[in-house]
């Protein structure tokens, strides 16, 4: 596809998310007048106190829900419903029961036709990568809870997606894997046109992988700050980033934007 | 392969002496019912006694009228119980998936569910006539509702994130359909078969039993008619023996390849609270 480096990938104008509840006869809002642009190839990271929206958000651009007002659009067209161009790795998972893990990260493949020769060989390559190779024959039930997360991973980028939709997706794996899915999302990311629309509690997690980090205040989650990380990619190092006095001050700063609204 | 020998031998073994235990409980039943039949005295008329039963059962088997009996019943349940199955699993598909299927058709599919299969029988001989079509649209009858009621709870409390997980994977309507809402709605279906299939002899005694002249429902009312309920009660463990079969041959087996597998349903070793 042609990708025009003028038009932002995401547009997010004004949108507001409610849910409705029966029970109530307000709806609930969960997010309220967000305005943001994601340039093409981007890697933006959501933070924000727990509740605040920022899954919400997510969801309304995978096109699981429709903002009560405002719009959403992708490559200036207005999102319609879900699609392969968006991949999601959500926070539980969504790893299908009935499905090995071989299975699960080839099943976009499967859904675009691809031979089973074929996307074994594509979704192993993938499972490699997320350190996954020994686990291909089992289902997902029989994973620890970062396997799993490292699998929902996999699958979603086996898929090759435009823009990919991560909702804390490292939060359950230990540090080790952490660090290197991480430098692993920044590689692929920096080889392809990806655009990378990332969740995260982890403010070290924010600074390591952003270009930018969106601040969220708690609920209704607006938009409460948007910091550059001015940090250069080549000086990110993760063995030696914590001792950067740049790493120091925007990890305060973004500290210190989410945590006063957390109280 | 030593090192697996002890452990294949501890499978075998703890499978033995489960077989066994179930054994038990049947053993004690029979014995249970010879003792009540010889103390008691009564006729055997009124109250055959096992050895009474195996004697019937044995005269049958001589004669050959067990034998056609018996596949004449078989082929009406399972082609009764598989049609049903499809129109159960296919009607709760049609209202669990689509809105405007369940507005019109939902409180229909409840009305018909209360008339029960005895008061459709009359009615299904008028229209087919004794025979055939007549049984086998009892047996759909019967075995459709408790199906579709299953596989409709089945589908609504399907978590909806693997739904959206396969469409933001790419997958069209039909694809969800396959990959997701069948594979997820199995141990609903599995559910749902045990109850309709089960209840299928209901159906399969009563249609037999008006609208035929063969078969082990015919088979136990003639006899109860002839005043030989030997050959009555030979009919009934029959029927007990068959669902055994299905239970043990093919359901069961079938749950370990695939809901148990997947770990949608736990087993009674996973539940037991020590
Ligand atoms: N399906 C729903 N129905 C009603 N309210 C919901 C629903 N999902 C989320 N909410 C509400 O919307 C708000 C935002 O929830 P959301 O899951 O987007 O938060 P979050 O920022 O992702 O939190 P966390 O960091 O804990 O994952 C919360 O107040 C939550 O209670
Ligand atoms: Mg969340």
């Amino acid at each position: 596809m042609i990708v025009n480096k003028e038009l932002p990938k995401i547009s997010v104008d004004n949108a507001s998310i409610a849910y409705t509840n029966q029970d109530f006869a307000e709806p609930h809002l969960a997010v309220k007048d967000v305005t943001l642009e994601v340039s093409a190839n981007e890697f933006l990271v959501v933070v924000g106190p727990s509740g605040c929206g920022k899954s919400s958000l997510l969801a309304a651009i995978a096109g699981f829900l429709t903002p009560q007002g405002g719009s959403i659009k992708l490559n200036g067209k207005q999102i319609e419903g879900p699609g392969a161009d968006r991949g999601v790795v959500f926070q539980d998972y969504a790893l299908l029961p009935w499905k090995t893990v071989l299975d699960n990260v080839g099943l976009g493949l499967k859904f675009r036709g691809m031979s089973k020769a074929e996307r074994d060989k594509i979704a192993r390559e993938h499972l490699a990568l997320c350190g996954l190779a020994d686990a291909e024959a089992k289902y997902p039930h029989q994973l620890s809870g970062g396997m799993r997360q490292r699998a929902a991973v996999a699958r979603t980028l086996a898929n090759q997606p435009e823009v990919m939709l991560m909702d804390e997706p490292f939060a359950a794996v230990d540090a080790q894997t952490r660090m290197t899915l991480q430098e692993e999302l920044v590689r692929i990311w920096q080889q392809t046109e990806v655009t990378v629309f990332f969740v995260t509690h982890s403010v070290e997690e924010a600074i390591f992988l952003g270009d930018r980090v969106m601040v969220l205040s708690s609920g209704p989650g607006e938009i409460k700050a948007m910091v550059d990380i001015d940090i250069e990619r080549k000086d990110r190092d993760l063995s030696s980033l914590n001792s950067n006095p740049r790493f120091q001050a925007l990890r305060d700063e973004i500290t210190r934007l989410v945590r006063q609204d957390a109280a | 392969m030593p090192v697996n020998k002890p452990f294949l031998h501890g499978q075998f073994a703890k499978r033995g002496i489960k077989a066994a235990k179930g054994i038990t409980g049947i053993a004690v039943l029979f014995i249970a019912w010879q003792i009540g039949a010889s103390v008691s005295g009564v006729s055997s008329y009124f109250f055959p006694a096992p050895v009474d039963v195996y004697n019937a059962f044995r005269d049958m088997m001589h004669k050959g009228i067990l034998e056609v009996y018996l596949l004449d019943s078989l082929y009406r349940y399972v082609v009764g119980v598989f049609l049903g199955s499809l129109v159960g699993i296919g009607v709760a598909l049609a209202l669990g998936l689509n809105k405007a299927i369940a507005a019109v058709f939902a409180p229909l599919v409840g009305f018909f569910y209360a008339i029960v299969e005895s008061a459709w029988l009359p009615v299904f001989v008028i229209w087919f006539g004794y025979g055939i079509t007549t049984i086998l649209t009892l047996l759909i009858f019967v075995v459709a509702f408790p199906i579709l009621y299953n596989v409709l709870a089945g589908i609504q409390t399907l978590p909806i994130v693997y739904v959206n997980a396969a469409r933001s994977l790419g997958a069209t309507r039909w694809q969800i359909l396959r990959e997701v809402i069948l594979p997820g709605v199995l141990p609903s279906i599995v559910t749902g078969f045990r109850i309709g299939a089960g209840f299928a002899f209901r159906g399969l005694i009563i249609a037999e039993a008006i609208a035929a002249t063969s078969g082990i429902g015919f088979l136990i009312f003639d006899g109860a008619a002839n005043k030989q309920t030997d050959r009555t009660i030979v009919g009934m463990i029959i029927m007990g023996l068959l669902w055994l079969i299905i239970e043990l041959a093919y359901l069961r087996p079938f749950e370990r390849a695939t809901i148990q597998k997947w770990g949608l349903v736990t087993t009674a070793e996973q539940r037991e609270v020590q």
